[in-house]
C-alpha cells in the first residue's frame, strides 16, 4: 500500500541522516550474530543466549572465587500499576538492553546506565483470556528490528531505535482463548531467509497448538504447521499437508479442539537445521473423554525450516490425564557416552521425568526421574513410552455414581510439573544440565465437559499440596549421561526462573523470595546472593561490556503459582510484587582474584 | 583552585564552542509572541526548526473563544492567502502534549479543520510554511474547563470498542471546478496515554490520494486530536478525478483504506 511505502521512505531517509550525522553505520542484528550468539559474549541476541537454548556463557572474568564481589550497577523500575510476574528475558546489543514486561510491554535500556530510551505499550482489547498471568518471556530481535508476541495473541515488529510499530499480526483468535506469551525464535531457511517462528497459547480453552513462521521484514506468513492430527498445514499462502492422520490417535471430532499449545516457542539447532517445539496438553484436560494418544500433544516436534514439515514427533506422556503440558524446551548438546559423541537433545519434562533423545531422529536415548515420589508412571519403557500407573489415572466420571464427579486421586507431580517453563540450563564446562524443579504432588478428579468458544475447556478439578515439610523448590545438576543427580539445592518456595551457567563456574537462578543466587556448578555450595526486593521467576543472563561481566535479571513475582497454587500458595503470599531490572557488575578492580 | 577555576573556564569556553556548533548559524530571532503565550519560546525551538519565523495574519486559525466541549474543539486552519505552503504544524502551547498535527498538502489547498482535546484553556496555533523555508505564525486563545486529555475515550465504555476501529465516514464536493472539499471521520479512541492504565493509541498516519496513487494530502496525526478523528481538507482534483483514496495508519500498525467518489462536475451539488 501506497501508505506504507510512503512511511518506509520517510523511515529510511531518517536512518540515512542519522547515520550520517552520527558517521556510525547501523548494522543491527544479522541472522548470523543469532545463530553464533553463544560466543560472542558482549551481546545477548536471542533467547536462552543461542538458539539451543543452552543458557551458557563462555565468560569466566566471573568466576567461583570473585562472584562475592558481584555489585549491583543499576536497576530499573517498569513503573505504573502493573506489578505482575516478569518471566522475561532481557536481551542485550550495542549498548542497548530490550527488556518485556507484564501486560505487553516492552522497553529499551541503556545497558550501562539504566536510562529509558522507550516504552512501548501494548494497547490490549477488554476480554484478553490469559491462562496463567499476564507475562511476556522475552523479545527477539533482527536487523533493526526488535520483535515480541502480546497477550492478545499478536506479534508486533517495532523500531529498535524508536519503539515505534512497523508491522503487527494476528497469531490467533483471542475471542476463542488465544494468546501469546514466549520469546519469538528467529531461525535461518535457505528457501525463505530468516523466519520469525512462533508458538501460541490457550490450552485451557480447546484452541489447536500452531507453529507459525514469517518473514520478519512484513510479518507475512510463509508457513503454518497445527501440532494436532487432522489438521492441515498452509506453505506460502497454500494448504501443505495435513499433520499426521485424522483420527489416527484421537476419537470423533474431539481434535478439532484439540489443546496442544505450543506456548514456550521454540529451540533451533544450527547442525540438524531443525526447528524444536513442544506441544502442550491435550484438551480437555478429562482424558476419559478421548481415548488414544493425542498426538501431538505433550510432545516434542521437530520442523524443517524449508517446509514446515514435522520430521519427527516424541510424546512424553501420550494420552496424558494431568496436565503434563510437556512444552518444555529442547535443548541441543553434545553428548559423550561410551567414547562416543552422540548428537543429543534433552528435556526436563513436566510430568517428571529428564528425557535424552538423538536430536536428529527424535529417537529414544534415556529418560529417568528428576523429582522424587513419582506416581503416575512406574517409569519409562526402552522406546521411551510411560510405563502407566493405572491407578493414578484421575477416575472417568462417568462411572461415578451421579455421573458428575470421577474418583480423585493422589498424583505427583503437580500439574505444574517437575518443571515448568523455567528454562534449564547445560554447561559445556561440567557437561550437567542445571535443572529448576519442583516437589509437589496432587489432588486431581475429572467432571463432564462439553467445548464452547472461549470458556475454559478442562473437565478437571484440581488442588495441589506440597510433599516435602521444608521445600518445594529444588535446583538440580543432572549429568545427561547417567541420569544421576550430581546436587541439589532446596528452596522453600516453588522455583520459578531460569537457569544461566558460565565457563566461570557458576550457575545463577532467581527464587520467590527475591534472591538472585549463584552457585558452584560442581558442588552446589552458594557462593553469593543478592534480595531484589520481590520475587524473582525471570531467567538471568550475562555480557561483557567496556571490559566488565554483567549480569542481568528481571524481578517481579507473580506467573502461575499464585494463580492457581492450591496450598502451595500460603508459602508465597507473603511476597510482595514489583517489576525491576536489575543489572550487576563485577568491577575491573575486583576481577584480579 | 587556580586549577580548578582554569578547567571550569576551559569547560565553558568548549560548552559555547559546542553550541555554536550545533546551531546553523546565526542564532534566529524568535519575535515576540502576540498571544503572550509563556510556552511561545519553547514550542518555537522544539516544534518549528530552522527557518525565520514571522506572525502573519493570512494564517487565520479559527476556535470558539470558549471551549463548550474539551473533548472536541473545532479548529479550522485557513492559510489559503498565503502563497506556496509546504506544511502547516499545528500547538496546542499548554496541552500535555503540544504537537497536534503536521498537515501537507501535497496537491491542496492550505486549509484544514479538525477537532482536538485540551486540558486547560491555552492558545492554539497553526505554523505555514512556505517553500522559502520561513514559518508564519498564526493563532487564537481557546477558553476551557480542562481534562480533554487526561480522561479516558468514550469508546472504553462498550468492550467490543475495537470491533468498529478504523470503521470510516467520508464525503467529497466539488468546490470549485479544481478543487474540492471532503470531510473524513474514522473511528478511534486517540489515547493520549495520560488516562490511568490505558496506553497512548491513536491514528498517526493519514494520506489523500486521487485514485491513479498521486498523493495530494498527508497528515502526521498526534494524540491531541479528538476522539473518531474528523477531517475537513481541500484537494486539487482534476475535471476526470473519479475518486479520492484515503489511507490511514495508527499507532498499532492496523492499516484503513477508503474510497469515496467524487461527483461529477457536470452535475450540479
Amino acid at each position: 500500500m501506497k501508505l506504507r511505502s510512503l512511511l518506509l521512505a520517510t523511515a529510511g531517509a531518517a536512518l540515512l541522516s542519522a547515520t550520517a550525522l552520527s558517521g556510525v553505520r547501523a548494522e543491527g542484528v544479522t541472522i548470523d550474530d543469532i545463530v553464533k550468539d553463544q560466543s560472542t559474549p558482549a551481546d545477548v541476541v536471542s533467547y536462552g543466549i543461542g538458539p539451543r537454548g543452552q543458557r551458557f556463557s563462555p565468560l569466566e572474568t566471573l568466576n567461583k572465587n570473585n562472584v562475592k564481589n558481584l555489585t549491583p550497577a543499576w536497576a530499573f523500575s517498569f513503573g505504573g500499576e502493573k506489578q505482575r510476574g516478569q518471566e522475561n528475558q532481557p536481551l542485550i546489543k550495542d549498548g542497548v538492553m530490550y527488556v518485556t514486561g507484564s501486560y505487553s510491554r516492552m522497553w529499551a535500556v541503556d545497558a550501562k546506565t539504566g536510562d529509558e530510551i522507550w516504552q512501548y505499550d501494548a494497547r490490549l482489547p477488554e476480554g484478553i483470556l490469559p491462562c496463567c498471568d499476564v507475562i511476556n518471556r522475552g523479545a527477539a530481535i533482527l536487523g533493526d528490528k526488535v520483535y515480541f508476541v502480546t497477550l492478545d495473541a499478536k506479534i508486533v515488529a517495532l523500531d529498535a531505535k524508536t519503539g515505534k510499530t512497523i508491522w503487527r499480526k494476528k497469531i490467533g483468535d483471542y475471542e476463542a482463548g488465544y494468546s501469546a506469551t514466549a520469546a519469538p525464535l528467529i531461525v535461518p531457511s535457505e528457501s525463505h531467509g530468516p523466519l520469525i517462528v512462533t508458538g501460541n497459547s490457550g490450552g485451557e480453552f480447546g484452541i489447536v497448538g500452531e507453529v507459525q513462521a514469517r518473514n520478519p521484514d512484513t510479518g507475512e506468513l510463509v508457513w503454518t504447521r497445527p501440532v494436532i492430527e487432522g489438521h492441515m498445514g498452509t506453505l506460502n499462502g497454500k494448504e501443505s499437508t495435513m499433520t499426521g492422520t485424522k483420527n489416527e490417535s484421537w476419537p470423533g471430532d474431539m481434535w478439532k479442539n484439540g489443546g496442544g499449545a505450543t506456548w514456550l516457542g521454540g529451540t533451533y539447532d544450527p547442525d540438524t537445521k531443525l526447528i524444536y517445539m513442544g506441544t502442550g496438553n491435550p484438551a480437555p484436560w478429562n482424558s476419559h473423554l478421548r481415548p488414544g494418544d493425542n498426538k501431538w500433544t505433550s510432545s516434542r516436534i521437530a520442523i524443517d525450516p524449508e517446509s514446515g514439515e514435522i520430521k519427527w514427533g516424541f510424546q512424553t506422556t501420550p494420552h496424558d490425564g494431568w496436565d503434563f503440558d510437556g512444552v518444555n524446551e529442547f535443548v541441543s548438546f553434545d553428548m559423550q557416552k561410551d567414547g562416543q559423541t552422540v548428537k543429543a537433545g534433552a528435556t526436563a519434562d513436566r510430568n517428571g521425568f529428564f528425557y535424552v533423545l538423538d536430536r536428529t531422529n527424535g529417537k529414544f536415548i534415556s529418560a529417568t526421574p528428576f523429582v522424587k515420589n513419582i506416581t503416575w508412571a512406574k517409569g519409562i519403557d526402552e522406546n521411551g513410552r510411560p510405563i502407566y500407573n493405572d491407578d493414578n489415572r484421575p477416575g472417568d466420571p462417568a462411572e461415578a455414581a451421579d455421573g458428575k464427579k470421577g474418583k480423585s486421586i493422589f498424583a505427583v507431580p503437580s500439574f505444574l510439573g517437575g518443571k515448568n517453563w523455567m528454562p534449564i540450563a547445560y554447561s559445556q564446562k561440567t557437561s550437567m544440565f542445571y535443572v529448576p524443579s519442583n516437589e509437589w504432588g496432587m489432588d486431581i478428579w475429572n467432571e463432564p465437559v462439553t467445548y464452547k468458544k472461549g470458556a475454559a475447556y478442562l473437565g478437571a478439578g484440581f488442588t495441589i499440596k506440597p510433599i516435602f515439610d521444608d521445600h518445594i523448590g529444588s535446583l538440580k545438576a543432572i549429568d545427561p549421561a547417567t541420569g544421576e543427580i550430581k546436587w541439589e539445592y532446596k528452596n522453600k518456595a516453588p522455583l520459578w526462573g531460569g537457569v544461566l551457567t558460565t565457563a566461570g563456574g557458576l550457575v545463577f537462578t532467581g527464587t520467590p523470595e527475591g534472591y538472585l543466587m549463584a552457585f558452584d556448578d560442581e558442588t552446589g555450595d552458594v557462593l553469593w546472593k543478592f534480595n531484589t526486593g520481590t520475587g524473582i521467576v525471570g531467567s538471568p543472563v550475562t555480557w561483557e561490556q567496556d571490559g566488565e561481566q554483567w549480569v542481568a535479571v528481571v524481578a517481579g513475582w507473580g506467573g502461575a503459582v499464585p494463580l492457581w497454587g492450591g496450598e502451595v500458595a500460603k508459602a508465597v503470599k507473603d511476597i510482595n510484587q514489583g517489576g525491576t531490572v536489575w543489572a550487576f557488575k563485577l568491577p575491573k578492580q575486583m576481577a584480579a582474584n | 583552585m587556580n586549577t580548578g577555576w582554569k578547567t571550569i573556564v576551559r569547560g565553558a569556553a568548549i560548552l559555547v564552542v559546542s553550541l555554536a556548533a550545533a546551531l546553523p548559524a546565526a542564532a534566529r530571532d524568535v519575535p515576540a509572541d502576540p498571544l503572550k503565550s509563556v510556552m511561545w519560546a519553547d514550542m518555537a525551538e522544539r516544534f518549528l526548526a530552522g527557518g525565520d519565523i514571522v506572525f502573519d495574519q493570512r494564517v487565520r486559525v479559527m476556535a470558539p473563544r470558549s471551549a463548550e466541549d474539551q473533548f472536541f474543539v473545532p479548529v479550522t486552519v485557513d492559510a489559503t492567502r498565503l502563497p506556496g505552503v509546504t506544511e502547516i504544524v499545528v500547538l496546542a502551547d499548554l496541552n500535555p502534549i503540544p504537537k497536534v498535527l503536521a498537515y501537507r498538502p501535497v496537491d491542496a489547498e492550505a486549509f484544514i479543520a479538525f477537532q482536538i482535546k485540551v486540558e486547560q484553556a491555552t492558545v492554539v496555533r497553526a505554523a505555514a510554511r512556505t517553500a522559502d523555508g520561513i514559518w508564519h505564525v498564526g493563532g487564537t486563545h481557546v477558553d476551557a474547563a480542562g481534562g480533554g486529555c487526561s480522561s479516558p475515550a468514550m469508546a472504553h465504555g462498550q468492550a467490543n470498542w475495537m470491533a468498529t476501529l478504523g470503521q470510516t465516514r467520508a464525503r467529497v464536493w466539488r468546490e470549485t471546478r479544481d478543487v474540492a472539499r471532503m470531510t473524513v471521520r474514522m473511528r478511534h479512541p486517540m489515547d493520549t496515554g495520560l488516562a490511568d492504565g490505558i496506553p497512548a493509541f491513536y491514528l498517526s498516519d493519514l494520506e489523500v490520494s486521487n485514485g491513479t496513487g498521486r498523493p495530494l494530502a498527508s497528515i502526521d496525526i498526534y494524540e491531541p486530536v479528538s476522539e473518531n478523528p474528523t477531517f475537513t481538507l481541500k484537494p486539487r482534483i482534476g475535471a476526470d478525478t473519479a475518486e479520492l483514496d484515503v489511507e490511514a495508519r495508527d499507532t498499532e500498525a492496523n492499516e484503513f483504506a477508503y474510497s469515496l467518489p467524487v461527483p461529477d462536475p457536470k452535475v450540479a451539488n
